[in-house]
């Protein structure tokens, strides 16, 4: 059978673009550390978008080409794309120029076959289950493979080579018949045995000490700390209301100049979207158009910079390409273990989920698991909530100077908070 | 349209790969998904039409059953002849030599004989792309020109066709049906900018393009009230849920709870609730696919299993609880037709379907009138379930203020609820008898595996920590 680019060729005048993620995984699935379901997988996704220019016009249009479909087929597809995508009117851009790329996003996973890979994590995760009461009573060990193209009609031929491992962990703790759980995603593109053990023996304290939590007799006014998945989600939020298509769409909030944190004491926000950040899955080359990714800085000591976006809505805006840019960098602070260990405050270590709301100017949320830390003293905490402004949060953010990766995020491990209600 | 020529046309293919494989496991079933989704989106300055990612799939998965546990294997290529695609599985599936013998044991599944093709009709075929766009930005247009205020206003049509092919040794289903979700949304800034939405939901075209227009009014009156809104001051106080806040408390507070396949990992503390009660008296609560017509009313799961209708929780007992094949076989339960995947390239989990409360016998405004001091709570944002402690965080989009048994002018936005389910649940004392099922969502398992779902019912009065 002929390539889909060939097929696209003979078919079609329009511009294109072809995006094609082939992905093998191999996944183990445990009760109670015995294997219930052994899967393994094997499949292409592959995304057609024509472009039509008409009447001043660009049009596009997107389909998924199946393994299974025929040449004839294709092309049926590619005739009807044409007609769709001069139904849509779109402001005039251009598609990225002849660019090739192939390379590999580093990672030890090549050394071993799949299923040893995720048998090895498998042992990792249980290694860590020594203690009396704790136990994983549920584990999921996902292996990929990924092989990301993007190609298009000037010539652009790019292609990435990605590992990347997820566990989904329930680490459970159970004394005198009851018992707590907490949950566990653990992403990661390098295997490292010893810091996967040490990640769930982590967790299996916290189940632990979730166990024991009490909800405070009286009510807490302490400082709040949240930990890097928190601020990842933070950085996420304010990260997606500067791309290039927010503010072409004027869905943004904020606008370049605008004073993002209205400091008191808080440390200086310095926020960064990045092309790869270490140890994240989410790092890539190039993004969905096959523009190269150029880091760029979003916010610079509260303060609102630059946006963001891929090659469209930049040139709409008549802004520079930066890509579809997948991760961001939060900036280290000035908080110290031992300034911590001087000031009470409670560290939110499992939460329901980090409710944000920029348009609100809301923050808050459920949790599960906290430490109300005073000195050396830590008191494990469950049954509250903590909420607040989100605008008063930022001003009083202080962010440590250990830093950590959290999906697509990189920087502070910590971020102290003034000014949130617990209750 | 009639079923897909292409699952149709792959019959005998996977036929012949079942028997292949049926000489090394006694239970071999397939797959077979080809599902269609589209997206028209229009907004102020641009418009696109493509396929929904997030739904669109076509391909296979083989599930087998060793004698001892279950293996899958996802694929969409039939390049291979399936005797050679046969032993590509058998190599594909190997456990590592570390892990042979520390497997779970459980029941081959039983393969009780049935041949049979569903069919719900949709009229997408009826709107061309063309027509679809048309009507979007016609409404898109309107909406910007009804108020100075709106800085964008975007419309979203999804409609989805769903074709499945379900093959064991002594089963052969097919299934065809269509749903669309739409929805209008509005930007609008009067000092403050908010986002709000309406959302129309329906197995016919006609129903998007008759009554998604009809609710610009309310979104354009329902974005002045917010921008006047404030924080909430947290505390507990009576609260009156909308059908969408409903919903999301049966969904979050005990659909996940009730997902069998935590049973089995003594991840849900409803396991040791069976027989007793878990909410007041007058709450009922079911799932099911069958249970009414929404997004999630196929009419066999991805186990092959029939949509079923099940009651949970009957007058504040908890009755049952939902499940896929492998929990019911782990269990030695009966499957509740509630196995579903995110795409043939993901593993089925129990997962909810329609979830909702059923109605009762108070009238809204009784309800209203009843409170002293509170909130009625509307639509839903987001929800986080935890099914071994039964605690509970549901997002509203916004609350109103009830003050001596009137509703006032005091919005709040957003509203975070959260506590105990079974305080929530016992909590309970008046349900309304009107009721309504929102098909337009999607769930996680943990924090992936979304799939489409509905869910909904009457107002409830009950008593929350709002902040």
């Amino acid at each position: 059978m002929k390539d889909i680019l060939t097929i696209l060729k003979e078919t079609t005048d329009c511009e294109y673009r072809v995006n094609t993620t082939k992905t093998e995984s191999y996944e183990l699935f445990f009760v109670h550390k015995k294997a219930e379901t052994v899967r393994s997988s094997d499949s292409t996704t592959r995304s057609v978008t024509l472009y039509a220019d008409h009447d001043g016009y660009k049009g596009d249009y997107s389909f998924r080409v199946s393994a299974s479909d025929s040449e004839a087929r294709i092309a049926d597809k590619i005739r009807a794309a044409e007609k769709q995508a001069k139904l849509i009117c779109n402001q005039a851009y251009s598609l990225p120029a002849k660019e090739t790329l192939d390379c590999d996003i580093p990672s030890n996973f090549s050394s071993l076959p799949m299923s040893e890979l995720a048998a090895q994590i498998a042992e990792a995760c249980f290694a860590a289950d020594t203690l009396e009461n704790g136990s994983i009573n549920a584990l999921e060990v996902f292996v990929y493979r990924e092989t990301v193209t993007v190609e298009n009609s000037n010539g652009l031929a790019k292609r990435e080579h990605k590992y990347r491992a997820m566990i989904e962990a329930i680490p459970t703790w159970s004394e005198n018949g009851d018992s707590v759980e907490l949950y566990e995603a653990h992403r990661f593109t390098q295997f490292d045995a010893k810091s996967i053990t040490e990640e769930i023996a982590e967790k299996l304290r916290e189940v632990r000490d979730r166990y024991h939590a009490k909800k405070p007799a009286s009510s807490l006014d302490v400082p709040v700390v949240f930990r890097a998945a928190e601020l990842a989600n933070l950085c996420n939020e304010l990260a997606s209301d500067l791309q290039y298509s927010a503010v072409y769409g004027k869905t943004n909030l904020f606008s370049k100049g605008d004073v993002l944190q209205k400091r008191t004491d808080g440390d200086p926000l310095t926020l960064e979207a990045k092309a790869e950040v270490p140890g994240s899955r989410y790092s890539a080359a190039f993004d969905a158009d096959g523009c190269s990714l150029i880091d760029t800085t979003l916010v610079e000591g509260g303060v609102v910079q630059n946006y963001f976006g891929g090659t469209r809505f930049a040139q709409y805006l008549n802004e520079p390409c930066t890509g579809a840019l997948p991760c961001v960098r939060l900036h280290a602070g000035t908080l110290t273990e031992e300034e911590l260990r001087h000031t009470p405050h409670l560290v939110c270590a499992s939460m329901s989920g980090l409710q944000l709301d920029l348009y609100n100017d809301y923050i808050g949320g459920e949790i599960r698991l906290a430490y109300l830390v005073e000195g050396d003293k830590a008191t494990p905490i469950t049954g509250i909530s903590v909420s607040g402004k989100l605008s008063d949060a930022l001003a009083s953010l202080r962010l440590s100077s250990d830093e950590t990766t959290k999906g697509n995020y990189y920087g502070p491990d910590k971020g102290l908070c003034r000014g949130l209600k617990i209750f | 349209m009639p079923f897909s020529p292409f699952l149709d046309a792959q019959r005998p293919y996977l036929r012949a790969l079942i028997g292949a494989l049926s000489d090394s496991f006694p239970y071999v079933s397939v797959l077979g998904t080809d599902v269609r989704a589209k997206q028209f989106l229009v907004n102020r300055n641009s418009s696109s039409v493509r396929d929904n990612g997030m739904l669109t799939q076509c391909g296979f998965v083989v599930k087998l059953h060793d004698g001892k546990c279950f293996r899958e294997y996802s694929f969409d290529s039939t390049e291979l002849p399936p005797e050679e695609l046969a032993k590509k599985i058998l190599s594909a599936v190997t456990l590592s030599p570390s892990l042979e013998g520390e497997t779970i044991v459980c029941p081959v599944p039983a393969d009780e004989p049935l041949c049979k093709s569903f069919v719900r009709e949709s009229d997408f075929d009826s709107y061309a792309d063309e027509d679809i766009l048309a009507f979007a930005a016609k409404l898109k247009d309107e909406t910007l020109a009804a108020d100075a205020h709106v800085l964008n206003a975007i419309v979203v049509v999804s409609p989805c066709t769903v074709d499945k092919l379900f093959l064991s040794k002594r089963r052969e289903l097919d299934q065809h049906y269509g749903w669309c979700n739409s929805m209008l949304i509005a930007i609008y800034r009067d000092g403050k900018t908010v986002q709000v939405r309406e959302d129309v939901n329906s197995h016919r075209m006609a129903d998007i393009f008759a009554n998604l227009p009809a609710k610009r009014e309310r979104l354009l009156e329902k974005a002045k009230k917010l921008v006047t809104a404030k924080p909430i001051e947290p505390g507990v106080y009576d609260i009156i849920t909308d059908s969408s806040i409903t919903g999301l408390i049966a969904h979050e507070a005990f659909g996940h709870g009730v997902e069998m396949d935590q049973f089995v990992k003594d991840r849900a503390l409803a396991k040791s609730y069976m027989g007793k009660y878990v909410a007041s008296p007058i709450t009922n609560m079911r799932d099911g696919a069958a249970a009414t017509l929404s997004v999630a009313s196929y009419f066999f799961d991805d186990d092959g299993v029939e949509a079923q209708d099940t009651q949970i929780i009957k007058d504040g007992i908890l009755v049952a609880g939902i499940s896929d094949l492998v929990s019911a076989s782990q269990l030695g339960t009966r499957p509740t037709g509630n196995g579903r995947r995110e795409n043939f390239a993901h593993k089925a989990y129990t997962r909810m379907t329609n979830t909702f409360f059923e109605k009762g016998d108070s009238k809204l405004e009784d309800m209203i009138a009843s409170v002293k001091h509170g909130y009625m709570l509307f639509e839903t944002n987001n929800g986080m379930e935890d099914p071994k402690n039964w605690q509970i965080q549901c997002t509203a989009e916004y609350g109103i203020e009830i003050v001596d048994g009137k509703l006032t002018d005091n919005y709040v936005s957003p509203v975070v609820i959260s506590g105990s389910v079974p305080e929530l649940l016992s909590s309970i004392s008046m349900v309304s008898d009107c009721e309504e099922i929102h098909g337009s969502g999607f769930c996680g398992k943990g924090y992936k595996e979304w799939v489409p779902v509905s869910d909904g019912g009457p107002a409830l009065k009950a008593r929350a920590k709002l902040a």
